[in-house]
């Protein structure tokens, strides 16, 4: 009898999970749109000017704020793979690389063969002239692929077998774009390291502006795909080859494939957060994708909040002010960044984005909440 | 040795067409010079199939052998016609094999649902493509597949609980979970490793009420593997025993607990068959 209980069409709200009434029911929603929304109007109106490093009312607050934007979409896709998939893949820094030389590359103009052209020049300018909005999605697609050649012997390893492994590949990816001298340093009189970024301009933006409408429109949709996916089938699929890996064939699951999955998916993010960079920072460097860049990501996602909606965008923030902050100081801003690692580790697990759940939990709130309650009884 | 018939007569066993499901030919498994099964020739029924031995007579191999997780060194696996000895494990499923483990492998962190929804992985047509774009026929074929695990939940008195987070569960409920997502896969054969192991009083009746109703509907083999002879004995018409990688009996519960070999075997002196199933059925 209770079984056609359940079948009935008014039962069926019970299939998904009970939501709470009104926005609280939409809770990650109504972040987002708040939150986005807040960006999207942040140039115009500067809320954020009584911090001097995010002050977007001029340039050197708008590249910060890219920064963080380009920083939360690698470690959004990070949180993908090491959140959700379990694996623990490290070969970000070099798919982050490889988003930004690919674009820069294919976006460049094509060499200038006009013997009058001035040779610094024409090996500045040996790309494939290739508009940025063609070159975007076809370079993270093509990470995503590398993604998923790199996960191939990965999905056979495990734990530091895995990070070792992924280390080296993703290592290998900026070893690779080494090689030829004339892919990776572009302009020789700029010091000689680095390659010059042609810089997509919004129509009606300056280039500042337009970096930082690329970064946040990168970390819009990496955080949307990330939203969705991980609500549905996916999620739960990659939590099952996180957690019981060893059941997933008796389950039906291809563990192999969905681990495939989810480091093309982070490499696709990976690549298309290292393009916005690219564009925020007008300049390449190999040595900018070294393991110091992975260390970075995993500072933004483990202080931020590992597994966490919006860890990666705090995270991103955290580290984006303190590299700014003490950018005279590069010793003590590894200092601190190692400082705060330990103690994100030690007092915080769940990193900054817990702290609103932690205050929820503290005695203090509880009784707080219990006055609020009796005091509206006895109001009425 | 009290009347045989009252332990026989409440399961529902005298179904016309008892059509073989699972066939075992001649199977043999060596861990390097460690011989788990030697030769073993089974088969498995629609209905319930008991399987009793001592601990390390390869019983749980047996199954890692039915699963994909062990390779037979010889010998074969037919499952309604179909060779299954060199298929993958998801290729098993997709063929309509299921199991469960003796401990629960559930994703602690994810609802009761969502793991039972695992169940059903790859009876979704719609892929991750279609999830990211809101495609509507997914989005029914989800609500769809929620609706049959609910189903299945609810047959197992765990409906109340399907939105908990299945580490807040009893281990008793873990397992009941386990055995629910192994049967919404639309399996014809399920592997139950040890089902009623750790399981409360009146979870038992509730599993073993919910797979007899279950059986009663489908034409669904399940093979047990179970301590508790009583129970094996109450549910299944025919038991097999394994000992040491041998089947030495095989047989309705009360030629198996009478036959002279596995008394010594397994069971022990002095046991009574009868004595256990009356304390059940009370």
């Amino acid at each position: 009898m209770s079984t056609s209980e359940v079948s009935t069409p008014e039962d069926s709200r019970h299939l998904y999970p009970p939501r709470r009434g009104g926005w609280r029911g939409h809770k990650d929603l109504v972040s987002g749109i708040a939150v986005f929304g807040l960006i999207c109007i942040l140039p115009w109106v500067p809320l954020l000017g009584w911090t001097s490093i995010f002050d977007t009312s001029n340039n050197y607050g708008l590249g910060n704020l890219a920064f963080v934007f380009a920083y939360a979409a690698a470690a959004i896709g990070f949180n993908l793979l090491v959140g959700y998939s379990g694996a623990l893949g490290l070969s970000h820094a070099g798919l982050f690389g490889l988003g930004a030389y690919g674009t820069a590359i294919l976006t460049s103009p094509k060499e200038c063969l006009d013997p009058a052209c001035d040779p610094i020049v024409r090996v500045a300018t040996s790309g494939y002239d290739w508009p940025f909005l063609v070159a975007l999605p076809i370079v993270c697609v093509a990470a995503a692929a590398i993604g998923i050649i790199v996960g191939f012997p990965a999905a056979r390893l495990k734990g530091f077998f895995l990070a070792i492994a992924t280390l080296a590949l993703g290592e290998l990816i900026i070893t690779i774009i080494r090689l030829d001298e004339d892919v990776w340093s572009g302009l020789k009189s700029n010091g000689g390291t680095g390659k010059q970024v042609p810089l997509f301009l919004l129509p009606g933006f300056d280039r500042t502006q337009s970096a930082y409408a690329v970064a946040a429109a990168s970390m819009f949709l990496c955080f949307i795909g990330y939203v969705i996916l991980t609500e549905r089938r996916l999620g739960r699929t990659l939590k099952a080859v996180r957690d019981v890996e060893i059941a997933t064939g008796p389950i039906g699951i291809s563990a192999t494939y969905y681990k495939l999955v989810a480091f093309g998916l982070s490499a696709f993010a990976a690549a298309l957060a290292g393009a916005a960079w690219a564009q925020n920072s007008a300049f390449v460097n190999p040595s900018a994708f070294r393991t110091r860049l992975l260390v970075f990501l995993l500072v933004v996602l483990i202080v931020g909040g590992l597994g966490r909606l919006w860890g990666p965008l705090i995270g991103a923030a955290f580290f984006v002010y303190l590299r700014q902050e003490l950018q005279d100081t590069q010793k003590l801003l590894f200092l601190v960044l190692g400082i705060a690692l330990m103690l994100a580790v030690l007092i915080l697990p769940n990193g900054i984005a817990s702290i609103p759940d932690r205050i929820r939990q503290t005695r203090w709130a509880d009784d707080l909440r219990r006055r609020f309650r009796s005091g509206a009884l006895n109001n009425d | 040795m009290t009347d045989p018939t009252t332990t026989t007569t409440t399961t529902p066993i005298q179904t016309p067409s008892r059509e073989t499901v699972l066939e075992l030919r001649d199977l043999h498994v060596a861990f390097g010079g460690n011989r788990v099964l030697e030769g073993v020739d089974l088969e498995f029924k629609a209905g319930f199939n008991g399987m009793i031995g001592p601990n390390g007579a390869g019983k749980t191999t047996l199954f890692n052998v039915l699963s994909g997780y062990v390779m037979p060194s010889r010998g074969t696996v037919w499952m309604r016609g179909e060779n299954l000895t060199a298929m993958s494990q998801t290729a098993r499923v997709k063929a309509g094999l299921g199991r469960t483990f003796q401990s629960p492998k559930l994703v602690l962190d994810a609802t009761v649902m969502e793991n039972v929804l695992l169940g059903r992985h790859h009876l979704f047509r719609w892929g991750h493509v279609a999830e990211l774009f809101f495609w509507p026929p997914r989005r029914r074929e989800e609500t769809a597949s929620r609706r049959i695990c609910m189903e299945m939940l609810d047959r197992f008195g765990l409906a109340a609980k399907a939105h908990q987070q299945a580490g807040d569960l009893s281990l008793g409920a873990q397992k009941i979970v386990e055995v629910c997502r192994s049967l919404v896969a639309e399996p014809s054969v399920v592997l139950l490793d040890e089902p009623a192991a750790g399981l409360g009083a009146d979870d038992v009746t509730v599993l073993l009420s919910g797979l007899r109703a279950l059986v009663a509907e489908r034409q669904i083999c399940i093979v047990i593997i179970e301590h508790d002879l009583a129970l094996v004995a109450a549910l299944c018409p025919e038991i097999s025993v394994l000992h040491f990688g041998e089947i030495i009996s095989r047989g309705t519960p009360v030629e198996v607990t009478s036959d002279p070999i596995v008394v010594e075997a397994y069971l022990g002196a002095g046991f009574e068959l009868g004595d256990e199933v009356a304390g059940m059925d009370s």
